[in-house]
């Protein structure tokens, strides 16, 4: 490519400069008023807070429930483990789907990628209370494995479709050659498309933990123990009709918002691989 | 004695369960209450704080399905729906109503029979500030004297400030200019004088810049806080947030000088419901009661700041001393309990479009009570004429029928079968967890949801209405088709919406790519991990932080504008601009995923083919169309086609901006299903047949996407 | 035994027959190079051997043992493939043991045999490379290396050289040749390229549109084409052939006579086929026609020479004076007259010998 001229790299600096200014004016927001006293939302346009405090992060983490637990420990960590076995289940069968619709010949392929993409696109609010009453009859109701697998399967689609775009582009003579090498196919699937789908596997799995963390209206419905909800849904409790406590609902948010940016700094090489094939060739 | 023991041991395995929306000092008055009844009786009680605006739709959901509370607080007003669906019980003869205010067991006696235990009622009455206000109106002429000089717009300084978008905040207004809820009949009346008159006397307020525009919850206390407000109309969950320096007094509503009619406000009578179905009635009741009498009153007094509706807490040292309680006390004196009556229910969408257009005056004062019957009949449907299921199973069983000939004959076609699929075991084995999950957890309920768009469902009941609900819609019946509330117009602006934002997501997101792929940029990485925040960040958080950001007078983005020298916008008056900051906060959360998408398709362009094109003199222009685009496509294409049907159906970005505001112009097919179903008399049957219209518009449209990137190949 | 039995065997993608019912037997130790127009069947032919397409009929045999029912890993074969198909996420030594470590092989062996290949292939300074750090010829090498490890009963090359440069081709192909002289195991190798079939076979395999043409060593083939397409496939440029009719003792065609070989026994329509090396740019000769284009090489050359239709190619000496435009005759040199049926479809006769070569 044409290296670019000093002048003309100032410019594209600039543009991204003026970007990432737009971009971050209203994360800023969210920490400005973590960072504020009281409850109210400021009506200067600066994104810096005018007092600084700390109050609204103790009294969101200090939280205790009425038997004494420490509640927003246990919600962290429902949230966590309701985000991760997503993954971890949403992942595994995303991979598996996604490998045989990619390189298996069998009746009613198109049909599946199909069905797939038709899951999207009914409203999801809409298929709430006839799920409620399927999951109160597997016994799921108020279980955290109720939830992660109705986020493992919201999840699958999208993981699904990605994973065979990213399967679909990488040379099949890999997986033949490894099978001439003397792999079974498990062994094929373990050893060669694993390993080479890593970037694609990274990134589902951040949109899969990303699905399931920020969930809230599910987890808000399904869930009836305070011990069990998600951290989106003890957040929701701070903005209602009556009395919003923006305050303390932003120092949430940013403790929400933590996890993700670490994964998403942590994944940045895969990311930019991941959701398109290409990287695998040669 | 046997039976004692055997009832003992069983309470103490049996914690009763309570749901609650308190929080902060209500919430601790309810913990400490509990704990009491626990040494009382034994019983263990298990408090869950669920948010408040899930609370109604959990209840409604959890107690018919046996997963619910054995006791509830909830405010009055959807008593007739909770009877209904069978999910309270009687406390008729378990209540002893004279200990309580009249008004409280008002609220919850229907039919005949009462309902739970009242706690507490809230109602709004005016907090005034006393620097700046130290004689509060006692009328509308005295309140209207005062405001000029305690109001400044262009210093954002303000006389009154109230929600005046909301109903329950209009309504004190429209009852003492002598209007009505409901005729004769008892049916929602709009079109009425009192409407109209108190209309035009909010709307002259506002004009003369007594009053700030789209005014939320959190506005009124901050402008409250910092002094930018003298007067604001609240209720008593205020109190508890404003700041330490501010004093102020609560004083009832002004009457109006007009009509000498008081501002009459809606009484809200909280209660502790027992659930229809709760495992242990008895010990139920006795909870319930116990939280609405004695200590437990003093406790939610103190702690809580309750008004409280036993008559015998008026009594006691701590509420006489208590301002705040005895100005509210004289408050509700005025109020009218809210009515239980399914026509109440109906009322409020109507209302609130109408009061809208009146203060973002897409409608006047005098033409909005004949725009808020129309709406009234458009958003409470009649239902369609049932009709009988028969054919349709007919025809279902037909066609299923023809699927499996079809199948069976398709596959006696052509080669045989294991040599057309010669992977069918393996492909079973990989598929079938995900094919299992899908097949129970999203097509079943899918299928439900579709059927459900057969039916016409009105507070618990089904009735067959087969093509009715979409004779409805497509037929445009209450509404012309240029009107925001007709499908065509939704439709319309839905695909408006996808298009502008998919073209700018990837638009932008490509051009980033390009920008970031300049080999000479030294802090790729920053900028990366900055421009990506939009995607990590919760969406449902950034979209309130660009709601507030484009606020009439205190919004950052009309800020900029003054500071340029540009007028300030309404943002949410008119439909090209309210459509503008919906495309701004959602370009600005969908640009990262496109940008990422670029960078790897972009990654995956071989560098000769660039190398090549500059041998052959092409400009960069031309390379980006003659190399890039093309390249891209195949890589790009399965991310828009997702990208489209998530845009499609994006519920947050609409339904926390914009609203739907003005008049619900900018509604999306999917926000105005989710209105149907959740705040419009959950009208489960049409917003079920709204997803079907989304589902068959989106599946042509993939069918169509489907047939390009097949030509592709 | 054969070391590798083909019978009669068909495969078919969709409606689209590809392999027509082929018999072949490969000796062991053979080099057997599969040659053809792409699309003719051979890559299709090779991936059925190495299991990684199942037959629709016929049978596969491998060492005497029917295998169109054994998984490609128990097969006992290796395959080269013409992307390489290295593993990117595993080092030039990962790659090289994984077959290895698939088989349980002891530490120990695994090491020893790699060592002993990668110095076989002087690959062992690149042990710890990524295939990414690699250039092609070390791929090239690096994918070999990966077959030779694992000492089957039988190599299999997909076109391996056609990703290299000319001379690391010319390079790579004396290596192999080496390569099969030292291990003496059976190879079959599917390539395009007739020099690297003539140079490296033992036994070449001619295919076309799905079938065998002609099986034979590359001088027979050569020398005795089996039908017109075997005979224009091998040698360049490609031999001229010409419509003819028999009249007597002559063969007659489009502005042209020559007289027919004493041993030609077939009478009627025919094709006549003359080699460029044999068809000399003459004063005097039985055809005549304009020069359409000269290519000279040096020490001799070849010019196409338009005759009515035809445009046929014909040597001629480094000192001779050929221009473009210029009328010549062309002559053939000696006994060189090959004669096919009308169709092509089989040779009458051939030449006794070569005498161009």
């Amino acid at each position: 490519m044409r290296r670019a001229s000093p002048l003309s790299l100032w410019l594209i600096n600039l543009v991204l400069i003026f970007v990432c200014a737009i971009t971050l004016y209203p994360a800023l927001w969210v920490v400005k008023l973590a960072f504020s006293e009281g409850q109210a939302i400021s009506l200067s346009p600066s994104p810096l807070p005018d007092h600084f405090s700390f109050q609204h992060f103790i009294d969101l983490v200090g939280h205790v429930d009425s038997k004494g637990r420490w509640i927003f420990g246990r919600q962290l960590f429902s949230s966590l483990l309701v985000a991760s076995t997503t993954t971890l289940i949403g992942l595994a069968l995303a991979v598996s789907a996604a490998y045989a619709l990619s390189r298996f010949r069998f009746p009613a392929r198109e049909a599946g990628m199909q069905t797939l993409l038709i899951t999207q696109m009914f409203p999801a609010t809409l298929m709430l209370v006839p799920l409620y009453s399927l999951l109160q009859r597997l016994g799921l109701l108020n279980t955290r494995a109720g939830l992660v697998l109705v986020y493992a399967t919201a999840s699958l689609p999208f993981c699904v479709w990605m994973l065979k775009g990213y399967f679909d582009a990488m040379p099949k003579e890999l997986e033949e050659a490894a099978m001439m090498d003397g792999a079974s196919p498990l062994q094929v699937f373990w050893k060669v498309v694993l390993p080479l789908a890593r970037p694609a596997i990274a990134v589902t799995g951040l949109f899969s933990f990303m699905t399931a963390w920020n969930e809230y209206i599910l987890a808000a419905t399904l869930l009836n123990d305070e011990a069990l909800f998600t951290l989106p849904v003890a957040l929701n409790r701070f903005v209602d009709e009556y009395k919003s406590e923006y305050g303390t609902f932003a120092a949430g948010a940013l403790l929400v918002s933590i996890p993700v940016m670490a994964l998403f700094y942590a994944l940045q090489k895969h990311l930019v691989g991941g959701l398109t094939a290409g990287g695998v060739k040669g | 004695m046997n039976a004692l023991l055997i009832a003992l041991t069983f309470s103490a395995a049996q914690p009763l369960k309570v749901w609650h929306g308190y929080r902060g000092g209500e919430e601790s008055a309810l913990i400490e209450a509990a704990q009491r009844f626990t040494q009382e009786t034994g019983t263990p009680v298990e408090l869950l704080p669920v948010p408040y605006q899930t609370l109604a739709s959990k209840l409604t959901s959890a107690i018919p399905h046996d997963a619910g509370p054995d006791v509830f607080i909830f405010a009055h007003e959807r008593l007739r729906q909770f009877q209904r669906l069978g999910i309270v019980d009687r406390s008729t003869g378990r209540l002893e109503p004279r200990t309580y205010l009249p008004q409280s067991i008002d609220a919850l006696t229907l039919d005949g029979e009462t309902y739970g235990y009242p706690l507490a009622f809230k109602c709004v009455a005016l907090y005034v500030n006393k620097k700046r206000v130290p004689k509060p109106p006692a009328t509308t002429d005295e309140l209207e004297a005062l405001l000029p000089a305690l109001s400044n717009p262009k210093e954002r300084r303000f006389g009154l400030a109230y929600e005046s978008g909301e109903p329950y905040y209009h309504a004190p207004i429209l009852l003492g200019f002598g209007g009505a809820l409901f005729d004769a009949q008892g049916r929602t009346t709009m079109n009425t004088p009192g409407m109209a008159k108190s209309l035009a006397w909010v709307l002259k307020l506002q004009e003369r810049g007594f009053m700030p525009q789209e005014v939320s919850g959190a506005l009124v206390l901050s402008l409250f806080n910092e002094g930018r407000a003298a007067m604001v109309v609240s209720g008593p969950w205020l109190a508890a947030d404003i700041h330490k320096d501010i004093d102020y007094q609560v004083v009832p509503l002004p009457t109006v000088s007009e009509t000498g009619l008081p501002l009459k406000p809606f009484l809200g009578v909280e209660a502790a419901f027992v659930s229809g179905r709760a495992e242990q009635p008895d010990i139920a009741h006795r909870f319930a009661k116990f939280l609405s009498l004695g200590a437990a009153t003093q406790l939610r007094v103190e702690k809580g700041q309750q008004i409280p509706a036993e008559l015998a807490a008026y009594e006691t040292e701590a509420v006489k001393s208590n301002p705040l309680i005895a100005a509210f006390r004289a408050a509700a004196a005025n109020a009218m309990p809210m009515p239980t009556t399914l026509e109440m229910a109906r009322w409020w969408e109507p209302m609130k479009l109408t009061v809208r257009g009146v203060v973002q005056r897409t409608v006047t004062p005098e033409a909005a009570g004949a725009m808020g019957d129309r709406l009234y009949r458009a958003l409470n449907r009649q239902s369609p004429p049932p009709t009988s299921p028969t054919p349709w199973l007919i025809t279902l069983g037909v066609v299923l029928l023809g699927l499996f000939a079809y199948a069976f004959v398709d596959s006696r076609r052509g080669l045989p079968w294991r040599q057309r699929y010669p992977d069918t075991w393996r492909a079973v084995v990989y598929m079938a967890p995900a094919a299992i999950g899908i097949a129970v957890l999203v097509l079943i309920p899918f299928t439900v949801g579709i059927s459900l768009s057969l039916f016409h469902y009105d507070a618990g009941t089904y009735t067959f209405v087969g093509w009715g609900n979409f004779i409805d819609i497509l037929g445009s019946h209450d509404y012309s088709i240029t009107e925001p509330l007709s499908f065509y117009f939704t439709l319309g602006v839905t695909i408006l919406w996808t298009a502008l934002n998919v073209a700018l997501h990837v638009g932008i997101g490509l051009a980033l790519a390009i920008l970031l792929k300049e080999p000479l940029l030294k802090l790729r990485g920053v900028y990366r991990v900055l421009l990506i925040i939009p995607w990590a960040v919760p969406n449902y958080i950034t979209a309130l932080m660009w709601k507030g950001m484009f606020h009439r007078q205190f919004g950052a983005i009309n800020g900029i504008l003054e500071l340029l020298g540009i007028e300030p916008v309404s943002w949410f008056t008119r439909f090209s601009t309210a459509f503008a900051a919906n495309l701004a906060t959602n370009t600005w959360l969908g640009f990262p995923f496109m940008m990422v998408v670029s960078l790897g398709a972009l990654q995956s362009i071989p560098k000769d083919l660039y190398e090549a094109a500059e041998v052959d003199g092409a400009s960069r222009w031309t390379q980006f169309r003659r190399i890039t685009l093309p390249m891209l496509k195949p890589a790009l294409l399965p991310s828009i086609i997702l990208g489209t049907v998530w845009t499609f159906n994006m519920f947050n970005v609409i339904y926390l901006v914009s609203g739907g505001e003005p008049g619900g112009s900018t509604n999306i097919l999917v926000t105005e299903a989710f209105r149907w179903a959740f705040e419009r008399n959950e009208q489960y049957g049409f917003a079920a047949a709204y997803a079907v219209l989304i589902f068959v518009v989106l599946f042509i449209w993939s069918a169509f996407t489907k047939r390009l990137t097949t030509e592709k190949a | 035994m054969p070391a590798v039995e083909l019978k009669n065997l068909r495969k078919s993608f969709g409606d689209n027959l590809i392999v027509k019912g082929v018999d072949l037997a490969v000796e062991p130790g053979e080099f057997l190079v599969m040659v053809g127009p792409s699309g003719c069947g051979k890559t299709t032919l090779l991936r059925l051997i190495a299991g990684l397409e199942q037959a629709d009929a016929g049978d596969i045999f491998i060492e005497g043992s029917r295998v169109n029912d054994v998984a490609p890993r128990d097969r006992d074969v290796a395959m080269v493939f013409q992307s390489y198909a290295l593993y990117p996420h595993l080092t030039v030594r990962e790659n090289l043991a994984f077959s290895l470590t698939l088989r349980k092989a002891s530490k120990a062996s695994v090491d020893a045999r790699v060592q002993e290949v990668a110095a076989m292939l002087e690959l062992s300074e690149l042990l710890e490379r990524k295939p990414k750090a690699l250039s092609g010829g070390q791929r090239q090498r690096v994918a070999m290396g990966r077959a030779i490890v694992r000492q089957p009963k039988v190599f299999l090359f997909d076109e391996p050289l056609s990703n290299l440069d000319t001379a690391l081709r010319v390079q790579m192909r004396g290596e192999l040749a080496r390569l099969h002289q030292r291990m003496r195991t059976t190879m079959i190798y599917v390539t395009h390229d007739q020099v690297e079939a003539m140079t490296l076979a033992t036994r070449v395999a001619v295919f076309n549109k799905g079938a065998l043409q002609q099986l034979g060593a590359p001088l027979e083939l050569y020398n005795r084409p089996a039908n017109q397409f075997v005979a224009q496939f091998l040698g360049s440029p490609s031999m001229n052939v010409l419509d003819a009719q028999r009249e007597g003792g002559m063969l007659r065609g489009e502005g042209f006579e020559l007289s027919a070989p004493a041993d030609l026994q077939s009478t009627g329509a025919l094709r006549v086929g003359l080699r460029p090396q044999d068809l000399r740019v003459a004063e005097q000769g039985p055809l005549t026609g304009t020069v359409d284009a000269v290519e000279r090489l040096g020490f001799d050359g070849f010019a196409f020479v338009r005759m009515n239709q035809a445009l046929l190619a014909a040597r001629f000496d480094g000192d001779q004076q050929v221009k473009v435009g210029d009328t010549v005759h062309l002559a053939p040199l000696g006994d060189a007259l090959h004669v096919f049926t009308a169709d092509g479809s089989s040779a009458v006769r051939a030449p006794p010998r070569s005498p161009g070569a």
